[in-house]
């Protein structure tokens, strides 16, 4: 599977989702432009959900 | 990239990840970061994508020739992008419905993010199916519509309420709270706030 890719997300994932800050961001899931998004309805138009964000309270700012 | 949006990649990966038996869909997703920018290439991301999808069920025959073959010549070479792209198709092709996340964008070298997105593009024009979720600077934002132009698009802020949660929680996990005061604590919350409310 190295093969494919030197990459390891899952890996990446784990780390990221131990550190995750619990309630941040829920009110995202509960968006009607995310529920849309994530059903099965409709074709390559609804395929791209994108979140935009500024830096500035990075984690690194916090650190 | 902000402490919101990798929090929010991680938790759509895991909102996903719960449904995908009993919707039977396939998660791949991906955090883009600053210091991987040599590693994280098209091609490698594209090849971490296809793992994550072919790594539920067994290996396709397809993946499993192309493998060989590669194996045989110069010593095992590398799949290219257009190789990858090929084995991508089909995988898809043959799943119900595949979800691709990739957080931070930005944090991709300049160059690899045009090409990024036109590979996604082809993705979805192959199977129209596929849904992506993206997260990146509002600078991005460009980029993203020029491949999709009815992208949808949510802007994230943080709340104050989530900056203090976050800032408490850290000041109580201090490793010196010898080294606090009341004053002191209330203070570092008040001027975070207001910095962050000056951003």
């Amino acid at each position: 599977m190295r093969w494919l890719s030197p990459l390891e997300p899952n890996n990446r994932h784990q780390g990221v989702r131990t550190e995750r800050f619990d309630g941040v961001g829920n009110w995202l899931l509960e968006t009607t432009e995310f529920r849309v998004w994530g059903c099965s309805e409709g074709g390559a138009d609804k395929a791209i959900l994108f979140c935009s964000g500024n830096p500035g309270v990075g984690k690194t700012y916090l650190r | 990239m902000p402490l919101t949006a990798r929090n929010i990649s991680s938790l759509v990966i895991d909102s996903l990840c719960d449904r995908a038996e009993e919707d039977n869909i396939a998660v791949a997703g991906l955090y883009c970061d600053f210091l991987s920018q040599q590693e994280q290439t098209t091609t490698n991301i594209m090849g971490a994508i296809l793992k994550q999808l072919v790594s539920r069920g067994g290996i396709p025959d397809h993946l499993r020739e192309a493998f060989q073959k590669g194996k045989k010549e110069f010593g095992g070479r590398a799949p290219r992008l257009a190789d990858l792209m090929g084995m991508l198709k089909i995988v898809i092709a043959s799943l119900p419905q595949v979800f691709i996340c990739l957080d931070a964008l930005d944090e991709c070298l300049p160059k690899c993010v045009p090409e990024l997105l036109e590979s996604l593009r082809d993705i979805t024009r192959e199977s129209p199916r596929t849904r992506i979720f993206l997260t990146g600077r509002p600078h991005v934002r460009e980029d993203v519509q020029r491949y999709f132009s009815k992208a949808v698009v949510i802007p994230i802020s943080p709340n104050p309420d989530d900056i203090r949660n976050y800032v408490e929680m850290r000041l109580d996990r201090d490793t010196e709270p010898e080294a606090m005061s009341t004053d002191l604590r209330v203070d570092i919350v008040r001027v975070i706030l207001e910095k962050i409310s000056n951003v």
